[in-house]
């Protein structure tokens, strides 16, 4: 598409520099949109933080931090998010445990060994539409293989609606995402520093593990942080795979595997159920619930983004 | 490199120790009133979403006296608890209406036995907002406005002809009619349809019996009952139906309509919901499996704490149902003791 | 580890190393590429429960019920109405895409062409934490205050949800893909190419507007395409906002209530297993068949986006 430089269009052009004003009126306005699209956006999350807060704010001024501490209550006096964020913090760390090596792990075999074959490029553009699937698609996954068809691992006593079958369905979520934030900070990683492993010597893994990853390691660790953060928020998934949504008790009983067998909650899923609640308080309640939210969310990417500051190279 | 390698290894120790931290930060839930013995187990609650909120309170008192018992209610509906429990996948069921016949064949099938348990009274209080001035509907009334025909009927003026014809009282202003009431695999749906005289009036009319023991299709269906109140709270011609009490406590914010089942207008309050006299009562069950019961020291004592006074009545009223007369309170208690030796 | 020439010849074999060091290669390259393959694996998971799940369905319906005056699971008989969810579907995606277009390629033009460094430093963590809020929360949103203002203030709706409603929150959650992927995509326009145009004195709208977007098209008709996939998708926020949670009339009028594909799956899902309605029916089978035609549409788009991608990349 040819640019129609004309010579009236040239002219006014130079004149306008010329004469030191800084641009027309059209592209000001222009700019100004474009701005203003920019601003809007702030505008409406500025609006949604603040209409979250005036409404969480009475639970907070009233019980403080004992709302973060006490259980799930039919009581709005008495109900608080501490079983939901434990089962939160809970669903990550097996995320965590699950999830990332094995997403890196594919990340390192996609990005660094595997020739241009028919087969991986297949892998790779399946990887890309598994991270395009609707979640709510991987609850259903959940649902059939971990709640039903493994539930004799999953969760024997609870039917298979236990913290091993919601983890690992998030963990399938999250993989691909994983797998391609890796792929990406592995391909950032210069040629040269594989090549001067390669030149005294190493095998692949040897470069991988001594040159490449280190190099790599922020951009991968700021990957995983932000899929994580994402992973914290997902509801949907959750819903079809058993976390409770009426009552819990508070008991977090038993051995490691105990627990991970058992039933649980979660803070997206607490949010979703104060929400469908009858009257003032729960919707005060539910807006306190994502305050607690956003506030682990906020943190999360927080930390993120220093660590990706404070680490990032420019080659 | 090292500095990496110090950055995962924060990162694991920042989760492990928020995950200790929040366990052992409320870790409270020890009974202080000496209790004979520490149970432990796990019990799985289902059904009504009416019923819900008194099985869960009486989980809560009952953990406060045996925390080592793992107790997980939900509420999706009768209808799907009783798929569940008659699938063996629950403990206990809660109903916000008998369980019916298929249902019956279904446990049966599954070689699942229970016993019925009658836990709290309720009522079904139509509503509207406050700003609206009717006060009364009658069975007449209820199905030219809810009822199969009334499909289609996009202000309350449509609905009077259909009134006059099936002895309702009509006189409706021609205000929109937005109707939010529970959908159909609510409990409360099918306990609207019974209670109302609905299907009576249709099957006289002509209609088949499935046809008659529907409402019409074009409302708004919700599950929650935030959802309901909300809608009434929001428009000055709304209409609807919820469980008692909900519309309790959603207080000013709707209008309680009174019914006349052909003994006159009477409106939703404790005492006409237990005595009966308003026709929109109806009674809430637990259904609970026998053999289950049998196994889990857990599961019945957490029976025998719900058919006590704590939570028959303390737990109901807190809730804001109506709680069953003295003997019917014994009755259940009967009815459990049978089944449970 | 250097491997020393100064003694022995350079020979093949002292290159290539211990035979330890090779096996642990080996054992490594098979840990790796499992789990590479793991990928395939729920792919092929996915695919086989969607379909065997929903093929029971098919076969346990009367075909009459996908063709009815709504979406009515637990009717008797069920009505399993798929273009009234697929309508709802679409109408919210594609409000969604009204707002998130503008908006997102707006911020994105603006941060790719017009921002300082320092500038395009202090206002693009706006977006990145706009796409940190969990749709749960948009949801809420939705229905607080979306709802209440817009639609019933401001356009006078009287129910208490709206497809308008769900369809602003899906928005605004998709304004940060849409920006970000279409950000990407100009910021990767050769600078050569601006100066090109500024050279021959082009202002800096010209430039943007003819130089930069037409080289960037394929790229920023990717990020529509995912956005629009992600709009299809959206499942919390219309669970909370949009009001039909059972069952829904076909219809087309945004500022009512109304279902989509993936309401309608999380409200059969929110129940439990095994569902059977006063028919005998058991409507949960449909939740898989829904579940089935979402994934094959947000797939096709997903396709189509990379189709888009793969040609901005072989232009330069």
């Amino acid at each position: 598409m040819a640019i129609v430089a004309s010579e009236a269009s040239v002219r006014s052009t130079v004149e306008q520099a010329l004469r030191g004003s800084k641009r027309d009126l059209r592209g000001r306005l222009f700019e100004a949109a474009l701005l203003g699209s920019l601003l809007l956006s702030l505008a409406v999350l500025l609006a949604l933080l603040w209409s979250v807060l005036q409404t969480a704010l009475p639970v907070f001024a009233e019980r403080g931090f004992d709302f973060v501490t006490s259980n799930m209550s039919r009581i709005e006096s008495r109900a608080g998010v501490r079983q939901a964020l434990i089962g939160s913090l809970l669903l990550i760390a097996f995320v965590f445990v699950v999830a990332v090596p094995l997403g890196i792990a594919a990340a390192i075999y996609l990005q660094e060994y595997a020739k241009d074959t028919k087969l991986n490029r297949l892998l790779i553009a399946n990887i890309r539409n598994l991270a395009g699937v609707p979640s709510i698609v991987f609850g259903i996954l959940g649902l059939v293989v971990f709640v039903q068809a493994f539930r004799v691992v999953t969760g024997p006593e609870v039917y298979g609606k236990s913290i091993i079958s919601g983890g690992l369905t998030l963990s399938v979520l999250v993989i691909p995402i994983v797998i391609l934030v890796s792929m990406e900070a592995l391909r950032a990683v210069p040629t040269s520093i594989r090549e001067a492993a390669y030149g005294v010597g190493a095998t692949r893994w040897e470069v991988v593990r001594s040159h490449v990853l280190p190099y790599a390691a922020p951009g991968i660790f700021t990957g995983v942080i932000l899929s994580l953060a994402r992973a914290f928020g997902e509801t949907a998934p959750l819903l079809l795979v058993g976390a409770v949504t009426g009552y819990l008790s508070p008991g977090l009983g038993g051995s490691l595997l105990e627990v991970l067998q058992g039933q649980y909650t979660a803070l997206p899923t607490i949010v979703f159920s104060w929400s469908r609640q009858p009257g003032d308080e729960w919707r005060e309640l539910t807006a306190a619930a994502i305050i607690v939210l956003l506030v682990v969310i906020m943190i999360v990417n927080a930390a993120a983004i220093v660590l990706r500051n404070r680490y990032e190279r420019k080659w | 490199m090292v500095k990496m390698r110090g950055a995962w290894r924060l990162l694991g120790v920042a989760l492990v120790l928020s995950l200790v931290a929040a366990a052992c930060g409320g870790d409270d839930g020890g009974g202080d009133g000496g209790s004979s013995e520490e149970l432990t187990g796990s019990v799985v609650v289902s059904g009504s979403s009416t019923v819900e909120p008194i099985s869960a309170f009486v989980a809560e008192l009952f953990n406060e006296t045996q925390p080592g018992v793992t107790i997980s209610v939900d509420g999706p509906g009768t209808g799907d608890g009783f798929e569940l429990f008659c699938n063996g996948e629950t403990d206990v069921s809660d109903a916000s209406r008998p369980i019916d016949e298929e249902e019956i064949a279904l446990c049966e099938e599954n070689g699942i036995e229970y016993v019925e348990l009658e836990v709290a009274l309720d009522g079904l209080t139509v509503m509207t907002n406050p700003e609206n001035t009717l006060s009364c509907l009658n069975n007449g009334d209820l199905y030219a406005l809810f009822g199969p025909e009334s499909e289609g009927f996009a202000s309350w003026a449509d609905a009077n002809d259909l009134a006059a014809e099936v002895g309702g009282n009509g006189g409706f202003p021609d205000l929109p009619l937005e109707i939010t009431a529970p959908g159909e695999e609510s409990g409360t749906y099918d306990a609207f349809i019974e209670l109302s005289g609905i299907p009576d009036i249709g099957v006289e009319r002509g209609l088949s019996e499935d046809e008659a023991e529907a409402l019409r299709k074009d409302y708004t269906a919700s599950p929650t009952d935030t959802v309901i109140i909300t809608a009434m709270e929001g428009s000055p011609s709304a209409l609807g139906f919820v469980g008692f009490a909900f519309a309790e406590e959603a207080g000013e914010g709707v209008k309680e309509l009174e019914v006349d089942g052909g003994e006159g207008c009477v409106g939703p309050t404790v005492e006409t919901v237990a005595d009966g006299s308003y026709p929109l009562s109806r009674s809430l069950f637990i259904y609970v499996n026998t053999a289950k019961a049998a196994e889990s020291e857990a599961l019945s004592a957490y029976v025998d704490f719900y058919l006590t006074s704590e939570g028959l009545v303390t737990a109901v009223e807190e809730v804001g149902y109506v709680p069953i007369p003295e003997e019917r309170q014994q009755a259940s208690a009967d009815a459990w003791a049978t089944a449970a030796a | 580890m250097a491997v020393s020439t100064k003694d022995a010849p350079v020979s093949l074999t002292t290159l290539r190393g211990s035979v330890g060091r090779r096996r642990k290669e080996g054992v490594v390259r098979a840990i790796i590429s499992s789990a590479a393959l793991l990928s395939l694996l729920v792919s092929l998971g996915i695919v086989v429960a969607l379909i065997g799940e929903a093929f029971l369905f098919l076969r346990d319906i009367e075909l009459s019920w996908l063709w009815a005056d709504g979406w009515f699971p637990r009717r008797n008989p069920p009505e399993f109405d798929v273009l009234t969810i697929f309508i709802g579907t679409i109408e919210v995606a594609l409000i969604a895409m009204l707002i998130a277009a503008p908006l997102g390629l707006g911020a994105a033009m603006f941060l790719s062409e017009y921002a300082s460094p320092r500038l395009r430093r202090t206002l693009k963590p706006i977006l990145e934490v706009l796409a940190g809020i969990p749709s749960v929360v948009l949801g809420f949103f939705a229905l607080t205050v979306i709802h209440p203002t817009i639609v019933q203030d401001l356009l006078g709706a009287s129910s208490a949800f709206s497809i308008l409603a769900a369809g602003i929150g899906v928005g605004i959650l998709t304004i940060p893909l849409v920006a970000s992927v279409s950000e990407d995509a100009m910021y990767a326009v050769p600078g050569a190419l601006r100066e090109a145009a500024y050279g021959i004195g082009a202002r800096r709208r010209t430039v943007t507007t003819k130089v930069v977007f037409p080289a960037a098209v394929s790229g920023i008709v990717a990020s529509l395409i995912l956005g629009f996939s992600r709009a299809i998708g959206e499942t919390m926020i219309v669970a909370i906002a949009a009001g039909a949670t059972s069952g829904a009339l076909r219809h087309i009028d945004p500022l009512t209530p109304g279902q989509t594909m993936t309401g309608a799956i999380s409200s059969l899902a929110i129940g439990s297993d095994q569902v059977k309605s006063a028919s005998g029916f058991n409507p949960f089978l449909a939740l898989y068949f829904v579940g089935l035609l979402l994934f094959v549409i947000t797939f096709a788009l997903n396709v189509a986006s990379e189709r888009f991608v793969r040609r901005v990349r072989r232009d330069y």
